[in-house]
């Protein structure tokens, strides 16, 4: 009985969250378009609902009605499966990360933590579920019959293997100071100093590579190769319409939260809000929503930085991306680590 | 519950596994691998392993498996051809060392009777971290040695021959290339042979232009 309303809790967390995750990627692509305009000097969608607020429901009836094509020459099975797994990968990490502390609801005894799951690895896993997303990119450049998309498929999944190692060894600085892959745990390690034991103060290069590597790996502008219009027409989503190429679209979308989250989680100190904890008393409801509010904040943050590195910046050459991965991100993860590691061995109690 | 959970993701590795061997198209077989590789991960999951599960996906689903796809798209690699057994010995022999594998199964089933502990803290990370830089040290450095001589390796068997000189990068689209690789009559017909003895011949020859072509 106990097990069947754990799995029924579960069951509506993660629905929660789902809707939480589907309502933000909407908002972003919105708020991209107004920014990316304001950075422009021109207006951006701003005629559907005031100022715009309901573009996204109008773009999203849009990609359910238009027509569906499959290319006759495509391989179908895998050309409706790619975008499932693209989509998939990037929802599954959703359910390791803390949202908050645990809350206790007013006048109560119930409390609740906010995260869906606990996981002894949730770091490896959001780390393994990503790796396996790139296969939606490949599959789709393959099954398409179409030589853009496969050249895109095979830039993607060169680039995404190459910046996966810096990724990754960006990520050890963290592990290194917190000493646990428990995503949870790592956001306690970091409340110590009012809550501003941020570990980007403690490792700030691991930060930096981790940030780039991560864009990388999101395949968002300067390093949105596989998709160079200029080049590629769109690369491995040439052939997509319709709604396949939405979840593409959305993959895409919440690929950039969940590095975000994961950016936050790791670096600027998850839920620890400054101060927050003298204030309000651990285990209060206000301290719980100003930590979730504080959370969002600071992923809200990084996703602004993904839009205003957009209208920025010029897109990589092939060559100077494997380059930079190499020979510059790289090495730069190595030194990370060494620093870190050091930090760590001459100031255990630090 | 757990039980359940056993026999839906063995089912699933099983189901897999048998259609990398089945299928004819190796890109098909590849994509039914990693259905494999997913299914065991979740299996020591069940089995209370995490940390190995979770490396079971990053090292073989997310690394080998993306560069066996990605071979298998460059080369563009048709599907096989049904064609006739050449090695005539081979299915007596699969025969009975498939015989003698069901007989190993079954005697472990009948014979060995050693329920495994419920708690057991063999797949945590701890556990796999201080025995692996305590009691297998040894063997953990040799196998890193192992696989940095395999790069080293893969990278000079990959430049042999093929390397183009510092100089004749500057010239777009050459490839130096030995003599005795050469042959003239196959060559296509947007392919000029040009034999001289510098950079800057050939690049005259070619009718461009070194200096302006420098790269980087």
């Amino acid at each position: 009985m106990e097990t069947a309303i754990d799995i029924g809790l579960k069951f509506i967390a993660i629905t929660v969250a789902f809707v939480v995750v589907l309502f933000v990627v909407a908002y972003t692509v919105l708020a991209e378009r107004r920014v990316l305009g304001f950075i422009q000097g021109r207006l951006g969608p701003n005629r559907v609902g005031y100022g715009g607020v309901l573009q996204p429901f109008a773009d999203l009836l849009k990609f359910i009605l238009k027509e569906d094509i499959t290319p006759d020459k495509s391989t179908r099975f895998i050309y409706f499966l790619a975008p499932v797994i693209a989509t998939m990968a990037a929802l599954m990490t959703m359910i390791v990360y803390p949202f908050g502390p645990e809350i206790r609801i007013p006048f109560t005894s119930i409390t609740i933590p906010l995260v869906i799951t606990h996981f002894d690895v949730g770091l490896l896993y959001v780390l393994g579920v990503t790796s396996v997303g790139v296969y939606g990119i490949m599959l789709a450049g393959w099954s398409s019959n179409n030589k853009y998309s496969l050249m895109g498929g095979l830039r993607s999944s060169a680039q995404m293997i190459s910046y996966e190692l810096a990724l990754g060894l960006s990520l050890i600085g963290v592990i290194l100071l917190a000493g646990t892959l428990d995503l949870a745990q790592i956001v306690e390690r970091q409340s110590a100093w009012h809550g501003m034991r941020w570990f980007i103060l403690l490792n700030p290069l691991g930060f930096v590579v981790y940030l780039i590597a991560a864009i990388a790996e999101t395949n968002r502008v300067p390093f949105d190769l596989p998709e160079a219009e200029t080049e590629l027409v769109a690369g491995f989503h040439t052939e997509y319409s319709a709604m396949k190429f939405a979840l593409f679209f959305l993959a895409e979308y919440i690929n950039m939260f969940t590095v975000s989250m994961l950016a936050t989680t790791l670096f600027l100190g998850g839920w620890n809000v400054p101060f927050a904890e003298d204030i309000f008393g651990r285990g209060t409801f206000l301290f719980g929503l100003v930590s979730a509010i504080g959370f969002l904040l600071k992923v809200i943050f990084f996703l602004f930085i993904y839009i205003w590195l957009r209208g920025t910046l010029p897109r990589f050459r092939f060559d100077q991306l494997m380059n930079f991965g190499w020979k510059i991100l790289l090495p730069l993860a190595l030194i990370s680590i060494f620093i870190t590691a050091t930090l760590v061995f001459a100031f255990p109690n630090f | 519950m757990l039980t359940l959970l056993f026999i839906l993701f063995a089912g699933m590795a099983i189901g897999c596994a048998l259609a990398v061997v089945a299928q004819r198209n190796p890109l098909y077989s590849a994509i039914s691998l990693i259905g494999v590789f997913i299914s065991l991960s979740c299996l020591y999951v069940t089995l209370a392993a995490p940390f190995i599960a979770a490396v079971q996906v990053i090292v073989y689903a997310g690394a080998i498996m993306v560069l066996v796809v990605f071979v298998i798209m460059l080369l563009n690699i048709e599907q096989e051809e049904r064609r006739r057994n050449r090695l005539k010995f081979l299915v007596p022999t699969a025969i009975v060392l498939a015989a003698v594998l069901i007989a190993e199964v079954a005697f472990m089933l009948v014979s060995v009777n050693n329920p495994t502990p419920a708690v057991s803290d063999i797949g945590l990370t701890s556990s796999i971290g201080s025995q692996l830089f305590t009691r297998y040290l040894l063997p953990f450095e040799i196998t890193s040695i192992l696989l940095l001589m395999a790069i080293v390796g893969a990278m000079t068997l990959a430049r042999r021959g093929g390397l183009l000189s510092a100089e004749a990068r500057l010239i777009p689209g050459a490839q130096q290339l030995p003599l005795s690789l050469v042959d003239p009559n196959a060559a296509p017909d947007d392919l000029r042979l040009v034999e001289t003895d510098s950079t800057e011949a050939a690049a005259r020859l070619l009718g461009v232009d070194p200096l302006n072509t420098k790269r980087d």
